[in-house]
């Protein structure tokens, strides 16, 4: 019962702070998926080429190569005319690339030898090389239909070129796309338990010291044990309330995310987030009593703020880890907190399947973890020192 | 009532060489303490800064506990049965400690759930108190703004939510103004005049001989003399409070030389 008192308390109590609301409920949940998803998208758009979509090439004498232009036309490039100073204009932006035809161009194509073409492009500025790309691959087309036509023409199969015929083929449900994405999901997930429960970890334990006012509570007819716990209730319902509405917010931005750009056929649909979210759960305890158990060994909020700080890397130990190393899914990381749940997230993004007993020993060495660090909690509650 | 016999407590030095033999690496804090503190009385415990008083106050509202010696509070031992001295007791420590966030109201209210009353109970037992400690002009407003002698008043009221028969004031009147200060003198004395056992600290003289009908001066973790103001007077031939102080702790570091 005063369990459950001083764990509304410290949730109104924390729900007048606006640091502890904007950190909990605004950074974590809203402001991390938009900053990490957006930047996602805008990399995503500017690496894929939509070969659909009919865009202009600025072509300097088109009159030389007609066929060529011909071509570029079915590869749905309108020609337009060149400006008049080709490399001012690309240097400067107005046009992204240009391609001049040179005067021989017609003859050397007569003559059997390789035909000039020059492309300008500005490689410091990304739309230019993307263009470039564009009329790379469709001019690359182009020479290999050229070549092709002059061994025929020799009497040679042009088959006789291609020595090799590799064929990549792709195991993973996913493409390498895919893959990025799958490993920023549970990192938003646990940055946003951590900043979910950080002010109010703090605030409970090391704040109530550094306001005295833990003398007095301590004093009441209650044991110490119930207080820690108290606390630690208060902090999992906003890790819990942080890390719901990160699911939500995950929904609802790849609900607008053109996931044709992410090059496979990832699915964030509302199983798959629900998928995500419940094996990441278990972490909503684990990191709660992590906060409490770090933040009661410290006096002052601005200690605990160093402490917990230096904390922070630990979520994002493993999304570099994983980006590195690439460590493979074992029964060994499996009861690993934090580490298996970035495993078993990606995986469920994937859409690989996952065994049963790895998601077991997840959720069993992520809640023994919790309980070890809960006794720790309050053993260090039971110190003399807590009021010095 | 309370009841302390030798209470001793020391705590580790910070910093302390581990090579420095074992009493050089603890301070002590209380030497030995012994007084009583009987009902419908105001017991003072004087004593300068760093004498000893928190500790004592804290061993007694069972924060920490005491290495040897023993104290009870209306019969039960610090010790032994903490939730029942918890209970009897109404701690105020030295600074307000109340929760900026909350109002003076939410305050009060929290620690009467906290001691077990139900909702309907604890509203009306932080309403009694918010009227007889005067605090219904700032009882609904949120304690970040309050003055010294607000926060006091709350903490107060907070101390006194479970009924509690004993009442123990670590330096209540620190940082009030006049004003204030009489006012919780008056509060402090129809306490005692109710039938409560009252134990107040403080290290000022004049508040001390004004209030308190017992008193006992510590000085070095070790109570000097205990007594009404007449008999400490008498006892040392002095007829201020302040010079049977000065006498009564030289005495001890005397006693401490030879």
């Amino acid at each position: 019962m005063s369990l459950f008192i001083i764990m509304l308390k410290e949730i109104v109590d924390n729900l007048r702070d606006r640091q502890t609301v904007f950190y909990a409920l605004l950074f974590g949940p809203v402001l991390l998926p938009l900053l990490l998803g957006g930047s996602l998208v805008a990399s995503f758009k500017q690496l894929s080429i939509d070969f659909d979509q009919v865009t202009t090439l600025s072509v300097a004498n088109t009159d030389k190569a007609p066929t060529l232009i011909e071509f570029l036309y079915s590869n749905n490039i309108d020609v337009i005319d060149a400006p008049a100073n080709i490399q001012s204009s690309v240097r400067n932006g107005e046009t992204l690339v240009v391609l001049e035809i040179t005067e021989d161009f017609g003859q050397a194509l007569r003559d059997g030898a390789p035909a000039p073409l020059t492309l300008h492009v500005n490689n410091a500025d990304k739309d230019s090389v993307k263009a470039a790309r564009r009329v790379n691959t469709i001019l690359n087309v182009y020479e290999q239909t050229l070549s092709n036509l002059r061994l025929q023409h020799r009497g040679i199969d042009p088959s006789v070129f291609d020595s090799l015929n590799v064929v990549e083929n792709d195991v993973s449900s996913e493409g390498a796309n895919g893959q990025l994405l799958a490993s920023i999901l549970p990192f938003l997930f646990i940055m946003s338990m951590v900043m979910g429960g950080f002010y109010l970890a703090i605030d409970t334990t090391a704040g109530e010291r550094e306001r005295q006012s833990l003398e007095p509570l301590l004093s009441l007819p209650l044991s110490r044990t119930m207080v820690v716990m108290g606390k630690y209730a208060a902090t999992v319902c906003f890790v819990l309330l942080s890390s719901l509405l990160t699911a939500l917010s995950i929904y609802t931005l790849f609900k607008f995310f053109p996931v044709e750009l992410m090059g496979g056929q990832v699915r964030f649909d509302g199983a798959t987030v629900t998928h995500a979210f419940l094996l990441v759960s278990p972490l909503i305890p684990f990191i709660s009593a992590l906060l409490i158990s770090v933040s009661a060994v410290t006096r002052s909020t601005k200690e605990a703020q160093t402490y917990l700080g230096l904390l922070m890397v630990i979520p994002m130990a493993p999304f570099f880890l994983l980006q590195f190393l690439n460590i493979r899914s074992t029964l060994v990381s499996m009861p690993l907190p934090m580490l298996s749940q970035y495993q078993l997230l990606e995986s469920a993004v994937l859409g690989d399947s996952i065994p049963t007993l790895h998601i077991i020993l997840s959720v069993v060495g992520t809640l023994g973890a919790t309980a070890i660090l809960l006794w720790l909690a309050a053993r260090l509650y039971q110190r003399e020192k807590l009021l010095d | 009532m309370i009841v302390a016999e030798e209470l001793y407590k020391s705590f580790k030095r910070v910093g302390a060489s581990r090579r420095k033999p074992a009493h050089e690496q603890r301070i002590v804090a209380v030497n030995s303490v012994s007084f009583k503190a009987d009902d419908g009385c105001i017991t003072g415990l004087l004593g300068p800064n760093g004498a000893g008083k928190s500790t004592t106050l804290r061993m007694l509202a069972t924060l920490v506990k005491p290495e040897t010696g023993t104290a009870s509070i209306d019969g039960y031992d610090v010790s032994k049965h903490v939730l029942q001295v918890r209970q009897h007791l109404g701690f105020m420590p030295h600074n307000a400690g109340i929760y900026p966030r909350l109002t003076a109201r939410e305050n009060i209210q929290y620690y009467a759930r906290l001691c077990g009353l139900n909702r309907k109970d604890s509203l009306q037992r932080s309403g009694e108190l918010i009227e007889q400690l005067t605090m219904t002009k700032f009882a609904d407003r949120r304690a970040n703004g309050f003055s010294q002698g607000q926060k006091t008043k709350v903490a107060l009221a907070r101390a006194l939510v479970h009924r509690p028969q004993t009442i123990m004031l670590d330096e209540p009147t620190n940082g009030l103004d006049v004003m204030a200060t009489r006012g919780l003198r008056d509060i402090i004395r129809q306490l005692a005049a109710d039938g409560h056992c009252i134990l107040f600290s403080s290290h000022i003289m004049q508040e001390v001989a004004a209030l308190c009908d017992h008193i006992a001066i510590i000085s070095d973790g070790i109570v000097a003399i205990e007594g009404s103001l007449n008999e400490i007077l008498g006892r040392t031939g002095q007829t201020d409070l302040e010079d049977a102080f000065v006498s009564a702790t030289q005495a001890l570091s005397k006693g401490d030389d030879e």
